[in-house]
């Protein structure tokens, strides 16, 4: 009987198994040069291994010969690492094995598993984990294959799927649909009505975006002073506000004022002064600082907290649509790296299969030979030419079967079956691809 | 040989046209290179076709109303190109790759052949020079009438919050007015020099300037319309939706100056009609 003796082992916890007091314990500071993995391998009796750890997930990525010792190994050596009590961590850490591993790491590096779903980040770390581990040498021909595999399914579920698409946060889709109103952001200006703390968080993201000093209005002059020194912009009190509209590209209001301080005919005013061009308007405040008739007039986007937040929902919801189309990606990914595993086990067996063939023809010629010293040059290549198709010939049915059974579960008996029909087993020694007779799909493992 | 070339670059819009529609109604990531690679076979095969029948004929091909479309296209394509080289979009490939495809299948309805003999008044230098204006006025409006379309549907998504995929692939409100912005007075300053070389040519074939020919009367309107447009852009500062839809408009009555005079008016412009309905034999 033979089958692939390696298995994938995936091992971790993450932000849905674990709070996140576990997951600060369990992650791997010291790993820069891949020492600890290095440990795990040999103390593990691992073949391959990964660790990655990021700030939502630790998790380890092994090839094993016998995953369920391993996996008890595993949780016990964390637990030693990390000085922590097996008992305590164990129920948190979930298990996949050999297909289901490959699918969940097809779907961590895809950014399908993470906490706030196709964030961008995750290909990099992977990435990174597996640079790191492969320079420490303890990942080898699967591991390797696996990872590259990963990464394609990652690039495919990012170019073919809009996981990653639309914006996500309320900072970012404000961005965005400034960028989409104005165009590059950085000459443009900037206005901020308030210097609450709304303002002051705000400010501190723009500051990065535009190079323009921001203006700030206050109805409290000094505390726009006080904010304006911060960013180094410019403050101006509340009378002067229609003059500042006029000037401004983007405005963003987070006064605590009850009544409207921007109305409709104030803006209409306004918008003529600044001959329609654009104006991006975000009010944060509640309650509203802008009358939301100004969205009415040509040239003025007015965007509320609440508007951007669906728009976040939205942009989440499409997301997690989008997630379904990349779960079919990933299926194909892991169908096909699968196939690949299963040739691997299939592979020795056809190369027993027609090693003992020609064994077969080599004998029986040898045994002819005399009588078939007669012949002439042509017609000895000629005999050699029809027993080398006849063995090929009978070779097919069996290798075909083989290869058939690629598509159904059946191929570890259909491979036992024909090595036992043709009296393999002794080819087959060790069941173990690296140790049969075969130079080209042979799997040299570094430990 | 030249049709074989003609043939291959309609082809390469056709297909540019589905790639490019396909992509907006799918949820990709991507500027959609293939469609604009298409774009690119195209226009290259349809440059050949066009110097292949100048080399040939031993004139500028502008004989026929296969030869006023044709180039009419390549001008469209040419110009959607070098500005999908600044800033890709596939929006813009979308909308320019199937009126090309439209343009070279009207194109490929009439006949190149001259099989009358030529007017002798179309064997002029004037011929390449008058209607290699008006035809690039017309292209630059085409693309800026785009343009205003994808600004009118932007400003729309923006106005109502629908952001949505078709608002992350639309260029920004600001690009789109840029084009229109930069657009205008080349257009308008084509259109001016179609019109003037029109005169000229006139003045020497006929020994008047201004005939009063349909086609002509209706070029003054389309040229009064887009300069009252250049007008209320520069001195009035009329921008965005305003200009957008003005570029739509204009766009309407150049596309009846160029096609609707000639199918409905007989006037001098109607040499050209007279060889297309050649039937050949």
């Amino acid at each position: 009987m033979i089958c692939l003796t390696h298995d994938f082992l995936v091992l971790g916890i993450n932000h849905n198994t674990a709070p996140v007091l576990i997951r600060e314990k369990v992650s791997f500071p010291g790993n820069h040069d891949g020492s600890i993995t290095r440990f795990l391998t040999q103390t593990g009796d691992l073949l391959e291994c990964i660790i990655l750890s990021t700030c939502n997930r630790s998790e380890i990525i092994a090839v094993t010969k016998d995953p369920d010792s391993s996996v008890e190994n595993l949780i016990r050596l964390i637990s030693e690492i990390h000085g922590l009590n097996q008992d305590q961590i164990g129920p948190y850490f979930y298990i996949k094995k050999g297909q289901e591993a490959v699918r969940h790491l097809f779907r961590v590096t895809s950014s399908l598993d993470s906490m706030v779903l196709g964030e961008p980040q995750i290909v990099g770390q992977v990435k990174e984990a597996f640079r790191r581990d492969a320079s420490a040498n303890t990942t080898g021909p699967l591991l390797n294959r696996l990872m590259h595999r990963a990464f394609f399914t990652a690039k495919r579920v990012r170019t073919e799927t809009g996981v990653a698409l639309s914006a996500v946060s309320i900072a970012y889709v404000a961005v965005e649909l400034a960028k989409k109103i104005l165009g590059e952001l950085e000459q443009r200006r900037t206005l901020l009505v308030g210097a609450g703390e709304m303002a002051e968080l705000t400010a501190r993201h723009l500051a990065s975006l535009v190079k323009k000093p921001i203006k700030i209005i206050n109805r409290t002059f000094e505390n726009a002073c006080e904010l304006a020194s911060q960013f180094e912009g410019t403050a101006d009190s509340m009378e002067k506000l229609d003059d500042a509209l006029a000037m401004a590209d983007m405005v963003i209001s987070s006064t605590g004022s009850c009544e409207p301080i921007i109305r409709f005919q104030q803006m209409k005013t306004v918008m003529r002064r600044r001959r329609h061009k654009p104006i991006f308007m975000i009010d944060i405040a509640m309650p509203r600082d802008i009358e939301p008739e100004v969205n009415d007039l040509d040239g003025v986007y007015l965007y509320n907290i609440d508007d951007l937040q669906s728009v976040v929902d939205e942009n989440m919801g499409e997301r997690r649509l989008e997630a379904e189309k990349a779960g079919r990606i990933v299926d194909q990914e892991v169908n096909k790296f699968i196939n690949w595993t299963r040739s691997l086990e299939w592979a020795p067996t056809i190369v027993s299969l027609k090693e003992k063939f020609e064994e077969i023809r080599t004998n029986e010629m040898a045994k002819m030979n005399g009588k078939l010293g007669s012949l002439n040059e042509a017609e000895k290549d000629a005999v050699e030419i029809l027993t080398k198709a006849i063995i090929n010939k009978i070779a097919h049915g069996p290798i075909a079967f083989m290869k058939q059974s690629i598509k159904t579960k059946k191929i570890n008996q259909h491979v036992d079956f024909v090595q036992r029909v043709f009296g393999l087993d002794e080819f087959v020694s060790g069941n173990e691809p690296e140790e049969a007779k075969t130079s080209e799909y042979e799997i040299d493992h570094r430990n | 040989m030249h049709l074989i070339f003609f043939k291959i670059a309609a082809i390469f819009y056709l297909l540019a046209s589905i790639v490019y529609v396909t992509f907006l109604l799918r949820s990709e990531n991507s500027k959609c290179l293939y469609g604009f690679a298409f774009i690119l076979a195209g226009l290259v095969a349809h440059t050949v076709s066009i110097v292949h029948l100048f080399v040939a004929q031993g004139f500028f091909p502008m004989a026929t109303g296969f030869d006023a479309l044709s180039l009419f296209a390549w001008l469209v394509v040419a110009i959607h190109t070098t500005i999908q080289f600044r800033d890709p979009n596939p929006v813009l490939g979308a909308m320019a790759a199937p009126i090309a495809t439209v343009l070279m299948l009207i194109a490929s309805t009439f006949s190149y052949q001259i099989t009358q003999p030529i007017v002798p008044v179309l064997k002029s230098w004037w011929l390449p020079i008058h209607v290699s204006f008006a035809l690039a006025g017309n292209a630059v409006f085409t693309i800026m009438a785009m343009a205003g379309a994808m600004y009118i549907f932007q400003e729309r998504l923006i106005k109502r919050k629908k952001i949505g995929r078709f608002h992350r692939i639309l260029p920004s409100l600001e690009t789109l007015d840029k084009l229109n912005r930069q657009a205008l007075p080349i257009g308008f300053f084509f259109l001016t020099l179609g019109i003037i070389s029109g005169a000229l040519w006139a003045s020497s074939a006929w020994g008047s300037y201004w005939n009063w020919d349909p086609k002509e009367t209706w070029s003054l309107i389309t040229w009064f319309a887009y300069a009252a447009m250049v007008h209320q852009r520069l001195a009035l500062g009329w921008r965005g939706k305003k200009a957008a839809m003005l570029a739509l408009a204009g766009f309407a009555l150049v596309m009846f100056t160029f096609i609707g005079v000639s199918l409905l008016f007989v006037g001098h412009h109607s040499f050209v009609s007279l060889a297309l309905r050649v039937v050949p034999a």
